[in-house]
């Protein structure tokens, strides 16, 4: 029984001219909640779709549950698409239970289970109506009620918070946490940094189709810790100019120096008591995984044009 | 086999539960019942009018016996005395009191010329029946004078040719009734299969073609194995067909079974029971099943292939033409010899598997072919559907999950070779 629930080794897949996964490595471990971080465009989707054998890598391997996502390999897993598939026709009860018999439930825990979901997201009194008449958003609470209904080991979902108003983030966040609490896997992209950073233990950053960094969040920002400091304090500042040190950034009410040593945290902190001003804070900052992406990926400011993009969505 | 009754199901509920599927086979039925039933109960209801009809005889030797022939078929009539003045009777027909009458002369028994004098004219079936009436009671009038007179009243109705066959022991007086009933049946049954392997076709495609689009498939392909979804998807259809014919086979039926006796007691000299024996045995209508529903299955793996290797309903619409015209070209050589075996190498044409439910059951019913060469189109369609299924399989497979252009041929081909 191998630990890992995924792992990717060399991956790489184009579209045409278009390279969507570049060489592309990740493991990762069961029970892990990790996230797939990227702008849009960089191969996230693409990945995740390589993962369920939607698409198949044009070089490297792709390993689920310890080998090839075959059938009864990706049974075991509640995959949420991008793009949301549902039978627009049907209604929100009996796809739902259509999907859990489908995954080998019976009927009535597929029903009982649906209706407790249902219940559960606020959907209970739709349950009767067809799915197109629904809001997006419950659309996709719908969807993501199928993907958890068969209780699956795994859970994969793709851009799953976008288009959902903040309250039904919440409730969704909630969910996955306890999801993973259960001790199930999670892999799920988003563009959203913030949420990542709530949410994961685990992230994998991705830019231009490569990955930039992965790993353990508290880790890399410990790592990433380029060592800036938050001064703040009342009084005359020239004693942080006696210091010598170059680069400080005035932010609101603080100052940020950017320090490299253990010895220095000291200095300032001798410095400011002698100077004899009185200190209101002292903070060693961890980066935002905002920064420690812009750091390593630079500002992606320029997405690919859709048209390359065309076989991979 | 469970995921692929879940399917099915799906399949099934959904399209029947549909509005369209409803209107579409329950209503038009019923519709047209109902529109038959009611002009035929209205036309009946004229005819049945509450006002009389009246006659003169002026030759004195005929006018009873025409009188009651009339009666038969269900008129009021009433024989008036010959002394009473026209003008008479043509007031009480503007009074409506009566709604017309017969004017019998030495005219009527010497050449068969009668009047019927009313405000409007006879309707054609009322003329029918009073000119029969007429020339009937005149040529009985005659005939009992002749010695002759059998063999004239048989000449009179009309010779006959008996069809004799130098081939040994094929059905004696019953031969040229099989010969008509074979070939209504097979071009009645031709028809039928077209219809439904391209009706349900097109279902199938656009089912997969749904699925694809709304990326549905992506999901559930975790959960199913593309050859069982596909199967679930063809049976589904076929299911939902099945209902929708055996809906309408089974309102032709009530329609055949009441209403030809009920149309034939209202006109009981018509002769409805010679139309029955051209109705289909049992027998052919299984051989029509089982064309049905090989043909169905073998255009219905073509379609969902069709349909997976397409993204858009533009796609698919060019897509499917060479399908169409698979079912087309068959049918189109079927009509220019649908009335017998025509050009003999037709008949090997219509081993072609594809070809075979619109070509080789007609002729299986019209007697044309040997039983073995029917035998062998089921075989060839048995083996057809086979390596159909299994090409329609992993092209399906493969174009679930593509995305953009539609494949070339080439592309297909490595779809087959590789999935």
């Amino acid at each position: 029984m191998t630990e890992l629930a995924v792992r990717l080794s060399g991956v790489t897949k184009s579209f045409g001219s278009h390279t969507a996964v570049s060489d592309f490595d990740l493991d990762i471990p069961r029970g892990a909640i990790v996230g797939l971080l990227g702008p849009n465009g960089s191969g996230k989707t693409t990945m995740i779709r390589m993962i369920m054998a939607i698409l198949l890598p044009d070089r490297g391997t792709v390993e689920l549950f310890g080998g090839f996502p075959d059938f009864a390999r990706r049974s075991r897993v509640g995959y949420l698409p991008e793009e949301r598939g549902v039978y627009e026709k049907m209604k929100v009860l009996e796809q739902l239970v259509f999907l859990g018999e489908l995954r080998g439930l019976t009927r009535q825990m597929a029903r009982s289970r649906a209706g407790h979901w249902l219940e559960r997201l606020g959907l209970a009194e739709w349950s009767g109506k067809k799915v197109q008449e629904l809001s997006k958003g419950m659309q996709q609470k719908v969807q993501f009620i199928g993907t958890v209904l068969h209780d699956p080991d795994m859970l994969i979902l793709d851009e799953p918070f976008s288009g959902l108003d903040p309250i039904n983030q919440d409730v969704l966040e909630a969910i996955v946490r306890e999801e993973r609490e259960r001790g199930k896997t999670i892999l799920f992209s988003t563009h959203l940094m913030e949420q990542a950073e709530r949410l994961c233990e685990r992230v994998c950053l991705i830019s231009r189709s490569r990955k930039v960094l992965d790993g353990d969040l508290k880790k890399l920002k410990r790592q990433e810790r380029s060592g800036a400091v938050a001064v703040e304090f009342e009084g005359d500042d020239r004693w942080l100019m006696r210091l010598g040190i170059r680069d400080i950034e005035r932010v609101d009410d603080a100052h940020h120096l950017p320090v490299v040593d253990q010895a220095q945290y000291d200095a300032i902190l001798a410095a400011a008591m002698q100077a004899g001003v009185a200190l209101r804070r002292f903070e060693v900052l961890e980066p935002s995984l905002r920064e420690i992406f812009v750091r390593h990926a630079g500002e992606q400011a320029e997405e690919p044009p859709m048209a390359a993009m065309g076989g991979g969505r | 086999m469970r995921q692929v009754w879940i399917v099915l199901r799906r399949e099934y509920l959904e399209r029947v539960k549909t509005k369209g599927f409803i209107l579409s086979t329950i209503a038009i039925p019923v519709l047209m019942l109902g529109m038959i039933g009611l002009s035929a109960f209205l036309g009946i209801q004229a005819e049945r009018s509450e006002r009389e009809l009246a006659l003169v005889d002026y030759t004195g030797r005929i006018g009873e016996e025409v009188a009651s022939r009339v009666r038969s078929y269900g008129y009021e009539m009433e024989l008036v005395d010959r002394v009473v003045a026209l003008d008479e009777l043509d007031q009480r027909v503007l009074e409506d009191e009566l709604e017309g009458y017969l004017v019998l002369d030495d005219l009527t028994l010497s050449e068969g010329v009668f009047a019927y004098r009313g405000k409007d004219s006879p309707s054609a079936l009322r003329r029918a029946l009073f000119e029969n009436a007429v020339v009937e009671t005149a040529l009985e009038l005659h005939l009992s004078t002749m010695e002759s007179a059998g063999t004239v009243r048989a000449l009179i109705e009309g010779g006959q040719l008996d069809y004799e066959s130098v081939v040994e022991s094929t059905g004696g007086e019953g031969a040229e009734v099989a010969r008509i009933r074979g070939i209504a049946t097979g071009f009645a049954g031709a028809f039928l299969l077209y219809l439904t392997m391209i009706l349900y076709g097109q279902y199938v495609l656009r089912s997969v073609l749904d699925e694809k689009r709304n990326r549905v498939v992506e999901v559930v392909i975790s959960s199913v194995t593309p050859w069982r979804l596909m199967l679930g998807k063809v049976l589904g259809v076929g299911s939902m067909g099945l209902t929708q014919v055996g809906i309408w086979a089974g309102s032709g039926a009530v329609l055949a079974l009441f209403g030809i006796p009920f149309i034939a007691a209202q006109f009981p000299s018509t002769e409805l029971g010679g139309f029955l024996q051209y109705l289909p045995g049992a027998g052919d209508i299984a051989l029509l099943a089982v064309y049905c529903l090989l043909g169905y299955f073998l255009f219905a793996a073509l379609f969902a292939a069709v349909g997976a290797m397409c993204s858009t309903e533009e796609d698919a619409q060019q897509a499917q033409f060479p399908l169409v015209m698979l079912l087309v070209v068959p049918f189109i050589m079927q009509m220019t010899t649908i009335e017998g075996g025509g050009f003999a190498w037709m008949d090997w044409v219509a081993l072609f598997p594809y070809f075979s439910p619109v070509m080789m059951f007609p002729r299986a019913v019209a007697g044309a072919v040997p039983w073995w060469m029917v035998a062998l189109s089921l075989v060839f369609m048995a083996l057809a559907l086979v390596g159909t299924a299994w090409v329609a399989g992993r092209i399906y497979r493969v174009g679930i999950l593509m995305q953009g252009k539609r494949p070339t041929l080439r592309e297909l081909v490595r779809w087959v070779r590789t999935a």
